[in-house]
């Protein structure tokens, strides 16, 4: 039961004690309900639409039908057969390298977020504005520089591709801000509590602000994974067998066939493929959201 | 010993072991961030005061003359209007919106895993694919024009001067405009999950507080929760506006290489891909850069200055 | 692909190497000479735009392998923007031994030192440059010096729907009476879709007189009675609504409003066919050249795409012979038969269907990359051009003016 609700409860009942009374209420929540059903069917749309179009042929995807005529599974089979490299090799790419820097964020994110939010030293500040800046310097511009760098290190060859991808994605300024101001607002009694029971600072962070960051984490998890997930930009300079390429741009090459015309219907097999990991990792780590310090019991 | 306020007694040998402790937290991401990041700047600030040919390095010196003819161009000028112009509209929208999805899904209601997962929905496919069926929905006989038409809603368009037939992301007026649209609409979903992470962080004590006081639901949000957003507010604004001045994937997709039509879709960092992979022209492209980089750090620090205090000890 | 393709590549050598050598033609002999004493891998790479030319492209490294069993090629085409990872490869002198070069940037690669000259190698191997169109190739050419072999060539043709157009129009005035008469026909949207930019209005401004450079190349032409006329003509079909873009009417390029039926002309290169065929199979259209104007020779606009060999490539010699196959007579049939582009050497036979289209390389002059700033020039015309239309002003008083500042901007640099 979260405190919103107990918010709400007295809203609706001072709205009982009002003149209009209990009627006017139910249909402004009926109506309410319609329009966030509405909206969130709203949001469904083009992945309905793509789930759609990948049963269709190809002369029939470039009309606007949400019915296929006919329905054909033959895009799927295509999707399957033809990817080359062949969609499991992309899924295991794909994978290997979300989760990887998922995990990196995750763990450097946490760390570095923590004592900027809640340890002094000095140039604390100036090391999180550099923290900053580094989202302010577009991936174009650090092009040329960062594979500079990766192919005098020998990660542009072999395996060292998929390292210089994580290394290039292994930390991102936004985790670290993010973590900062989940940590700044979270109430200092408890680290209070566990530097006078004698904890250090890393077991401070681990055993006792760690545990209560599960919507940041949450969070982090989420965009992180979603985002590596789709990522193009370094995968495609630094992956450049084919055999180490992730699932956008096993797509990109796939997008091309038929020249100029986007083969939309086994497109839209691979995005339909593409997208249903994300959509249970979301689903996984969303119930994250609802718990928070409500289970902690901590006193005001 | 002078206390700082907040926190209990705290001896000198305890505070250096803090800050080495500190150091040691966030050794690995600065040490990446040097190389990679800085690194890149450092390098780019070298390279645009030299005429600059990607195999043999410099040719000769140029002093600031890249900077002066990028301030004097006026295609770069109308980027770093449309640049702009998208971070005035677009920020506030998505904030604003994001947060009305997190409050709304953050309440116990029926179906609260349904809503959650359907409001982040557009934010999971990739952006390519959402904004090429943006552009499917949005052409002149498109879903989107013959929605409005059926709805009986043209007299209305057209009292902005919108034509039955518009031609939303090819007309000069409307493009930019409706690539805010489509950016709200996708990143609406990422904010909301920002903000749900900041809402959770609020403890329960302080809203049955408020209630026990009488506060309304209303009362209760902007003077209770929307304070407590703070550290959420200013993270969500920091990281929209310093997206929005970076825009560059639905310009390319919706406008082409040049931000067509007529540069409605010329962003920032679209002019500098343009400079560097059109033109071969990597030292112009660093000064855009680097000039595009002054500009992001100057709007962070003043928002930082004016909502995002260090934390108080 | 790339790595299996490479051991399919040996391993089907040997079956069918047989076949192969004895379809080998007697010509040119010297290159093949040459050729064959050179041994050593070679890294290929490009772009793919569709699985027939990957297919094609496979097809001919195979006869490659056949002919050269020393030269293992290892052929690994780049995802994504193409000039942006290749310059990531450029700064680190990390590049394939032999990669496809755009007419679009080629002299801009060539000024920068980037792409290896290969007269030297010419006149080692005794490969015969003369049968290739002065119009493709003069782009990767420089002070006289070879930077690059057109691989193929396209041009502009136009493309009209048999259904609505019954005689082709074979002049420019014929095709203004063909595109009223159609004004108003069911289902169209405008009579002839048509790009607002150089792209393709650059074929309707050589057509009608016009230029943008002077004869040496020295000098800005756009601004010249002739030109201005020219460029005021192409505005004035929009004017007129006898053209449209395709993006105001509802399709991402002429080859769809063709095919959805909203436009009945278009001015296309060949990949219109594989594209018609796969997505509108029911709308029946047929080439023709481009109508003549005012100028009375018949001119028409080329793009092409060549291999270059790069001053920090490793195998050279390799990719020399790698590059006089693919580019030479074998190789080129063996790659344009199938339709996937126009050969770029007159020695070479037309694939089927193509006529048209391979009449035009005769006469065809380059559509990009002939001057120094091509893109800024490209942009400038589009900018103000899309501007006069949007605005519905049509006066190609600041569309040539802006151009001109271009070009100026472009020669002084």
């Amino acid at each position: 039961m979260t405190a919103a609700e107990t918010v709400r409860t007295s809203d609706t009942t001072s709205a009982v004690s009002a003149p209009v009374g209990d009627p006017l209420g139910r249909w402004r929540r009926r109506i309410a309900y319609t329009l966030l059903i509405g909206y969130a069917i709203l949001m469904f749309v083009p992945f309905a639409w793509s789930v759609v179009t990948s049963f269709k042929t190809l002369p029939d995807s470039v009309k606007m039908s949400f019915i296929p005529n006919p329905f054909t599974l033959q895009a799927w089979q295509y999707a399957w057969n033809e990817m080359q490299p062949p969609l499991p090799i992309l899924f295991v790419n794909s994978t290997l390298i979300a989760v990887v820097v998922t995990l990196t964020n995750l763990v450097l994110g946490s760390i570095a977020g923590y004592a900027f939010a809640r340890l002094r030293f000095p140039g604390r500040e100036l090391l999180f504005v550099i923290v900053l800046a580094t989202l302010m310097i577009p991936d174009q511009l650090r092009l040329v520089p960062v594979y500079l760098l990766m192919n005098g290190a020998g990660l542009t060859r072999g395996l060292g591709q998929y390292v210089a991808v994580v290394i290039v994605l292994a930390i991102s300024g936004t985790t670290i801000f993010l973590m900062r101001q989940f940590f700044i607002s979270m109430p200092k009694e408890l680290e209070e509590a566990a530097r006078i029971d004698g904890a250090g600072f890393f077991t401070t962070f681990s055993k006792v602000m760690l545990p209560l960051a599960g919507p940041a984490i949450a969070a982090v998890t989420i965009l992180t994974f979603q985002g590596t997930w789709n990522g193009f930009f370094w995968p495609v300079v630094f992956l450049a067998r084919p055999d180490h390429y992730t699932l956008p741009i096993g797509l990109y090459f796939f997008r091309t066939a038929g020249g100029l015309a986007n083969d939309w219907p086994p497109l839209m097999a691979v995005v339909v493929m593409a997208t249903i990991p994300i959509v249970v990792l979301y689903l996984f780590f969303q119930r994250y959201f609802v718990e928070g310090i409500a289970s902690t019991g901590v006193k005001g | 010993m002078a206390n700082v306020t907040g926190q209990a007694g705290a001896p000198r040998a305890s505070r250096r072991s803090e800050a080495v402790a500190g150091y040691l937290f966030v050794a690995i991401p600065m040490l990446l961030f040097l190389v990679l990041n800085i690194g890149s700047i450092l390098y780019a600030l070298y390279i645009s005061v030299w005429e600059w040919n990607i195999r043999s390095g410099p040719v000769s010196f140029m002093g600031l003359d890249n900077y002066t003819k990028a301030l004097a161009d006026p295609v770069f000028q109308t980027a770093i209007r449309n640049s702009i112009y998208y971070a005035i509209v677009w920020v506030p929208l998505t904030m604003v919106l994001g947060l009305s999805l997190a409050l709304i899904v953050n309440q116990k209601l029926r179906g609260q895993t349904f809503f959650r997962a359907a409001y982040y929905f557009p934010a999971i496919a990739s952006s390519a694919a959402i904004t090429m069926l943006w552009i499917f929905i949005m052409a002149p006989d498109g879903l989107f024009n013959d929605v409005r038409a059926a709805l009986g809603l043209d007299p209305l368009f057209e009292l902005f001067g919108i034509s039955p037939n518009q031609n939303w992301i090819g007309d000069q007026d409307t493009a930019m405009n409706t690539v805010i649209l489509l950016n709200a609409w996708t990143t609406s979903g990422t904010f909301m999950l920002f903000y749900l992470a900041s809402l959770q962080s609020i403890s329960n004590h302080v809203y049955e507080a408020a209630a026990i006081d009488g506060a309304t639901w209303w009362q209760a949000f902007w003077r209770v929760t929307m304070p407590l957003l703070r550290p959420g507010h200013f993270f969500v604004a920091t990281v929209a506006v310093i997206g929005a001045l970076q825009m560059f994937d639905q310009a390319i997709i919706g406008g082409g290489v040049n931000g067509d039509p007529n540069n409605a879709l010329m962003t920032m960092v679209l002019y500098l891909y343009n400079a560097a992979f059109r033109q071969f022209n990597f030292s112009y492209a660093a000064a855009i850069g680097i000039i595009l980089f002054g500009m992001i750090m100057s709007a962070t620090l003043v928002q930082r200055r004016l909502f995002g205090a260090a934390p108080a000890w | 692909m790339r790595r299996s393709s490479g051991r399919r590549v040996a391993g089907a050598a040997i079956v069918a190497g047989l076949m192969a050598l004895s379809s080998i033609p007697a010509l040119g002999q010297s290159a093949d000479d040459w050729a064959s004493t050179i041994s050593g891998p070679v890294v290929l790479s490009g772009w793919q735009s569709s699985p027939a030319e990957g297919n094609a492209l496979t097809q001919t490294l195979l006869s490659f392998q056949a002919q050269y069993p020393n030269i293992p090629v290892d052929y690994q085409p780049l995802a994504g923007d193409y000039p942006t990872v290749m310059a990531a490869r450029f700064a680190s002198a990390d590049v394939p031994d032999l990669f496809y070069v755009n007419a679009d940037y080629a002299q801009q690669w060539i000024d920068q030192g980037l792409l290896a000259p290969l007269d030297d190698y010419i006149a080692a191997s005794g490969f015969d440059t003369s049968a290739f169109y002065p119009g493709y190739a003069d782009v990767f050419k420089k002070d006289g010096m070879w930077y690059g072999f057109p691989k193929d060539g396209n041009t502009i043709g136009m493309a009209y729907n048999t259904a609505l157009v019954t005689t082709p129009p074979t002049t420019m005035d014929e095709l203004m009476a063909a595109a009223e008469s159609l004004k108003g026909a069911e289902g169209l949207t405008a009579p002839i879709c048509l790009n607002a930019g150089l792209d393709r209005g650059l074929a309707f401004l050589y057509a009608n007189g016009g230029e943008l450079l002077n004869a040496d190349g020295t000098a800005s032409a756009i601004e010249t009675d002739a030109s201005k006329a020219a460029v005021q003509w192409y505005l004035d079909l929009f004017k007129n609504g006898l053209g449209m873009t395709a993006g105001d009417m509802g399709a991402g390029w002429c080859g769809e409003a063709l095919g959805k039926g909203s436009a009945a002309i278009a001015f296309e290169g060949g990949w219109l066919d594989p594209y018609m065929q796969s997505t509108f199979p029911d709308t029946t259209y047929a080439w023709a050249e481009m109508p003549v104007g005012t100028s009375g020779e018949p001119v028409t606009i080329s793009f092409t795409v060549a291999y270059s060999i790069g001053a920090d490539s490793v195998n050279k010699d390799q990719g020399f012979a790698l590059l006089s196959y693919l580019t030479g007579v074998d190789g080129m049939t063996k790659w344009t038969e199938g339709g996937v582009a126009l050969p770029s050497r007159s020695d070479v036979p037309t694939p089927a269907g193509k006529d048209v289209l391979a009449a035009g390389s005769a006469y065809a002059r380059p559509g990009s990359g002939f001057m120094p700033g091509w893109p800024e020039v490209q942009k400038a015309f589009a900018d103000a051009f899309t501007a006069e239309i949007q605005n519905g002003t049509y006066s190609a008083d600041s569309v040539v003016a802006a151009t001109k500042t271009a070009i100026d901007t472009a020669l002084a640099q």
